[in-house]
């Protein structure tokens, strides 16, 4: 008998069974569902952030002063260590193509013409290349030293009438200081630019560090101070200067433009030559080697209580993606343990319809089924609602991760070949939950059979 | 008695001969159910076995349809010798030389009458067209050629186990056997399946009937009475369907 027409028989045994068949392949639904929905969630979360990184961004290092010991992302426990002039001397290095620092700046609103809006955060000093060119949907990127501002389609786009490249914007500094600057630019997606914002879609205005940074810092007292007064997150702006720095706003300016050398910052970013690995490992080494030196001003804060962290995009993401490969696999163990629980029930069901039918088994051999046609068919039936399982979970998986992929807007991957793992675990459940049931079949003797009510 | 093509009477040749079999089950203590038989069935004979329970009808039917090895003996069926073939060989065998119609139908509960006549030939490779041709001539040959696509549950007694003796008959077996046939069937359908037997032993199929009603056994050319696990005599009835003087508590309702 050919593998065809056992499906074909088996398949008729199923369906006269259509709600208990049913509920035995219910387990095995819900373990391959479970692991589809996940695992295409976890591909198209992957995918989301992976395919945030642009090739550019792939040669940017990003690095922070912190205690060796605190956990988390990007800028967890970061002090303002690195100086303007370690900065240069950095650029200055053969393996580094450029460095600059990083650093939001405390604002309160940005107006533009009459019209005035709240922006708390998203106003970020830095410099000109950590916009990248590709990334600009018109005009160009501002020059360092000017009072130039990029911005992002959502931050051009919340006043009434667009702001557009040429037009003139005031942003309101923490503590009531304005500083004006012309938009040069405009990139096209709201998306964080690095890891230092997130990738969560806000406006954001990008400046130069100098003289927005350079200003505020001359103001804060942080030129000077270092690290000791501030929270060491974001903060940048605040602390006891800023009443002074309003009374002597042009004044304080001056003097900050003076020491711009001073001004030190939370983060930095160094711009290897390429994004070969290689090339990424000699600018961090260089940047490395350079601010634990004697030579750096950032030296005299690092030690014990603080070191620099320098990392790539990719390699912060990492972590999360850690985390995500984790969950994913306490996932998977729980589906495993779900498809145990289900291919348990096939077999237990199977036993139940050898029982059952005894005296078909019988009569078939009776009529010339060789034992190993019995076993086939048994199998067959077993393997069919193992199939028939996994490929409805795997639909069901599917559609759950396509629907939690939609929910929190993220480009949807299919992960294809888990889809055929899927199929082939669904045959291997049934071939190891039907063996023995089938078996027994199989030795049934006929006579016994015959008589069997 | 002795091997193939000693005494044959019809088409030359011996369909099943048995030779000194012997069965004994071991249960506590042994259990001759067979002790010493001797018998041949020649094709196209009509032959019925007739016993009091526990004489021994089971296991020689069991033997003679090569569901069973005896314990000592030959069971030739078909020229192969049952004793010496191995299980697979036996299953062979049985699917391709022997038809069984049974006294509760053992019909397939979920096959049409089309796919059960069909059945045997599926476990015989046959393939998918082929069969459901042979299958429907049978079934219009015992007369349910507007009924091949009913189940089981959908057709009458007599119409049941008219689709086993088409079922029965699918490979063109040596021997049909059927057991208490019309064990389950009221008397006037228990006469159309009767005729029917008559009808194929006509066209030249060898038939074994195992009961223990007279009138059922008097349709046979021959009936042998089995008791306690020998043959008590063979009455020869000369040419089927003609009865003879009634014995062996017989039921004489028709």
């Amino acid at each position: 008998m050919n593998l065809l027409e056992s499906l074909r028989l088996s398949w008729r045994s199923i369906r006269g069974h259509k709600l208990r068949s049913a509920l035995t392949t219910l387990g095995i639904v819900i373990g391959i569902a479970a692991v589809i929905a996940f695992v295409t969630l976890g591909a198209s979360l992957q995918a989301g952030i992976v395919g945030d990184i642009s090739p550019d961004d792939q040669r940017n290092i990003y690095g922070w002063a912190a205690d060796p010991d605190t956990e988390g992302g990007p800028l967890a426990g970061a002090q303002p260590v690195v100086s303007g002039d370690d900065l240069e001397s950095i650029e200055g290095l053969e393996a580094v193509d450029a460095a600059y620092g990083y650093a939001p700046i405390q604002s309160q609103a940005v107006s533009s013409g009459d019209e005035q809006v709240a922006q708390g955060d998203g106003v970020i000093a830095t410099g000109p290349s950590y916009v990248r060119e590709d990334t600009l949907r018109e005009g160009r990127q501002f020059e360092p030293g000017e009072r130039e501002a990029v911005l992002n389609p959502a931050a051009a786009g919340q006043f009434e009438e667009n702001v557009s490249v040429g037009d003139e914007i005031t942003i309101t500094i923490l503590g009531g200081q304005q500083a004006t600057a012309e938009v040069v630019g405009i990139t096209d997606s709201n998306e964080g630019l690095s890891p230092f914002e997130g990738f969560e879609a806000s406006p954001r205005i990008y400046v130069p560090t100098d003289p927005y940074y350079v200003e505020q810092a001359g103001a804060a007292g942080l030129g000077d101070e270092g690290p000791g007064g501030t929270g060491g997150s974001e903060d940048v702006g605040d602390g006891a200067g800023e009443d002074a720095a309003e009374a002597d706003d042009a004044d304080q300016a001056a003097q900050a433009q003076a020491d711009g050398g001073d001004a030190r910052f939370i983060a930095v970013v160094v711009e290897a030559p390429s994004a070969d690995e290689d090339d990424v490992d000699a600018a961090r080494e260089a940047a490395v080697d350079y601010l634990e030196s004697d030579d750096s001003d950032a030296s005299e804060f690092l030690g014990e209580e603080l070191a620099m962290t320098f990392q790539t995009s990719a390699e912060l993401l990492q972590q999360l993606e850690d985390v995500l490969d984790l969950l994913q696999n306490f996932i998977v163990g729980i589906a495993a343990i779900s498809l145990l629980v289900g291919s348990i029930g096939i077999a237990n069901i199977m036993l139940v319809s050898v029982t059952e039918r005894t005296r078909e088994i019988g009569i078939m051999k009776a009529v010339g089924a060789q034992n190993r046609d019995v076993l086939g068919l048994f199998l067959a039936e077993a393997v069919i609602l193992g199939v028939v399982g996994a490929v409805l979970g795997t639909a069901l998986g599917l559609a759950a991760g396509y629907l939690g992929a939609w929910y929190i807007d993220l480009p949807l991957v299919y992960p294809l070949e888990y889809v055929a793992l899927a199929i082939a675990v669904g045959v291997l459940v049934g071939i190891l939950s039907g063996l023995y049931p089938a078996w027994r079949a199989a030795r049934t003797d006929p006579i016994d059979a015959l008589r069997y009510e | 008695m002795t091997r193939p093509g000693a005494e044959t009477e019809v088409n030359g040749a011996t369909a099943v001969s048995l030779e000194d079999v012997r069965k004994t089950y071991q249960l506590g203590e042994p259990v001759h159910a067979l002790d010493g038989v001797d018998l041949e069935i020649p094709r196209g004979s009509y032959t019925a076995i007739m016993g009091p329970s526990g004489s021994g009808k089971s296991t020689l039917m069991n033997l003679v349809g090569c569901l069973d090895t005896p314990t000592e003996g030959a069971v030739v069926v078909d020229g192969s010798n049952v004793a010496t073939l191995s299980d697979r060989e036996r299953t062979t065998l049985r699917g391709s030389t022997v038809g069984f119609v049974f006294q509760t139908f053992n019909l397939m509960p979920r096959l049409t009458a089309l796919e059960n006549v069909a059945l045997p030939q599926l476990f015989q490779g046959v393939g998918r067209d082929e069969r459901r041709e042979r299958a429907r001539d049978l079934l219009e040959r015992v007369g349910l050629g507007d009924r091949i696509d009913h189940v089981p549950n959908e057709l009458s007694g007599g119409q049941r186990q008219r689709v086993a003796l088409a079922r029965a008959l699918v490979n063109d077996p040596a021997l049909v056997l059927a057991d208490e046939p019309t064990g389950n069937l009221d008397t006037g359908t228990e006469a159309e399946v009767l005729d029917l037997f008559g009808e194929f032993h006509d066209a030249g199929t060898t038939l074994v009937v195992v009961t223990h009603e007279r009138h059922v056994a008097e349709r046979a050319e021959r009936i042998i009475h089995l008791l306690d696990g020998k043959i008590e005599r063979i009455e020869e009835l000369g040419s089927a369907g003609e009865p003879d003087e009634p014995a062996d508590g017989g039921r004489e309702e028709r």
